[in-house]
């Protein structure tokens, strides 16, 4: 531990923005047309906070824990790893937040009670707004390939920014935001020092 | 040296990795700090002669399993190597760069040139020779030149096992690195106990706290020094990139500040190896040019650094 704490971030991120990005561009080949599915996915959680029909929230919590476990495995452990040492401790907190959500969504069904926050409402809406809307196209309103988009469901930041978002329409336990937020800030402090 | 001289031995050496690289084979010159031959320097234990400017692999080579990628670092290998270029270095930290030197090294089929150079990085030392041999087995490589412990992790433990290892062959050398100027005390400390070949630290012309203790230190005690991150991770060169470089860089070979930056630490008397890290080809062969002109002396080296530190 000693060791560990002379490390700075920095010297974690041990991959170009090059080869970061490039990891986008071979996933979205390789696990094309899961796209359209995400796009469902994406589609069902608007249709669920719009309407909220009573099996609504266990249908979102299933829909957050599939999004939470693919993204744990087929991007965080399967891809990013190679690259990123630490990686297979980011796929093990996207498990563990898949983990909480079974327990808080699934089981003990707490994605029922909507909140009457307008400010919570809005910054869920914002939050669903840039990862359904935003992070399709980041990589091209970046200057990148087009084909290094990200998307819900598939890829961690817009997995994460519209969980935040979602979970913001609920009244759920605190517990349920530590790891996105965790995570957003991880994320963000990375894409900085890349 | 003269202008006019200098452009002969840019042409000489152009047209000599032209006309070896055309016959896919070069073979380096190894001769101590000549003016138109590889510039190497000796590894104080063993007397044997390595060219002052490396290959390192953080970040660079760190591509995964993208074959576009593991191609342009088999290319980036392969001007380094026919540049004369030899000593590479990796460790288990730099997430998939040790494959991808595996990778071209089996491509190039130029192992026998190598002087490999990896590290140990885990804190249970017991793990230290499994994480070895898989470091092994990434490289392709029946065994390292140079086995380093990475930043000082456990390195008690584990500089026991190398110098186990290098009694029984299965190293030829052994290390500790460190980076980025963190725990320079504890280093001198190991490098004043340990009988060390190799030692590895960051050091750059702005960066020069090395120059007080572990250079003279390496020099006193017959170590051989590896320098990493001599472009402060390219923020050097980024900072001067719209700098003129002087006219009297010519007089030492320096057409461009990467050549001037890695002049300026290879020269130092105890610097054996600078190791600049990069994906780009042509920076390889930009690096590598500084390996076949004149090194700074003292008065010199003064002045590259009184020069960088009243433009930057």
């Amino acid at each position: 531990m000693g060791e560990l704490a002379s490390y700075r971030l920095s010297d974690f991120i041990l991959f170009s923005q090059t080869v970061y990005y490039r990891q986008f561009e071979l996933y979205n080949q390789l696990v094309w047309p899961l796209h359209i599915l995400a796009i469902i996915f994406a589609l069902i959680t608007i249709y669920a906070l719009w309407k909220k029909p009573v099996w609504g929230g266990r249908l979102v919590a299933l829909i957050l824990v599939v999004s939470w476990l693919w993204v744990a495995w087929a991007f965080l452990y399967q891809r990013f790893y190679q690259i990123h040492v630490v990686a297979d401790w980011y796929a093990f907190g996207f498990v563990l937040q898949a983990g909480l959500i079974i327990w808080y969504g699934l089981i003990k069904n707490r994605l029922t009670l909507f909140v009457r926050s307008q400010l919570k409402i809005k910054i869920g809406s914002a939050l669903l707004f840039v990862a359904y809307a935003v992070y399709p196209f980041i990589a091209y309103i970046n200057g990148r390939s087009w084909v290094q988009f990200e998307m819900f469901a598939l890829a961690p930041d817009p997995t994460v920014l519209a969980s935040l978002g979602i979970l913001l329409f609920y009244k759920v336990p605190i517990v349920l935001y530590v790891i996105p937020i965790v995570w957003a800030l991880l994320s963000a402090s990375t894409l900085i020092v890349m | 040296m003269t202008m006019k001289n200098q452009h002969n031995m840019s042409r000489r050496y152009f047209l000599q990795l032209m006309g070896l690289g055309a016959s896919g084979l070069i073979v380096p010159q190894y001769t101590q700090a000549g003016t138109d031959s590889l510039i190497t320097k000796s590894i104080p234990s063993s007397n044997e002669q390595i060219p002052v400017i490396g290959l390192g692999s953080s970040r660079t080579f760190n591509v995964g399993n993208d074959q576009l990628a593991l191609d342009n670092v088999t290319e980036v290998m392969r001007h380094f190597f026919k540049a004369g270029g030899q000593l590479i270095d990796s460790s288990p930290m730099y997430g998939s760069s040790q494959s991808a030197i595996g990778y071209a090294l089996k491509k190039l089929v130029k192992t026998k040139n190598v002087f490999s150079a990896d590290k140990v990085w885990i804190g249970d030392s017991e793990q230290g020779s499994e994480q070895m041999q898989t470091s092994r087995e990434y490289w392709n490589l029946d065994s390292f030149d140079l086995m380093q412990v990475h930043n000082l992790v456990a390195w008690q433990a584990h500089l026991k096992i190398l110098f186990r290892m290098k009694q029984q062959g299965k190293i030829r050398y052994v290390g500790i690195t460190t980076s980025h100027g963190r725990r320079h005390d504890e280093l001198a400390g190991i490098m004043k106990t340990q009988s060390l070949d190799f030692v590895q630290f960051s050091y750059n012309i702005l960066d020069r706290e090395a120059e007080q203790i572990l250079l003279p230190l390496a020099k006193q005690r017959g170590i051989a020094v590896i320098i990493n991150r001599p472009f402060q991770r390219g923020d050097l060169i980024h900072a001067l990139k719209n700098k003129p470089l002087p006219e009297w860089s010519n007089t030492i070979g320096c057409k461009t500040w990467p050549q001037f930056l890695l002049k300026f630490v290879a020269s130092h008397p105890a610097v054996t190896c600078v190791i600049p890290a990069t994906s780009q080809v042509a920076h390889v062969k930009e690096n590598m040019q500084a390996c076949y002109s004149p090194l700074p002396d003292q008065a010199m080296r003064r002045r590259m650094i009184d020069y960088v530190e009243k433009i930057i």
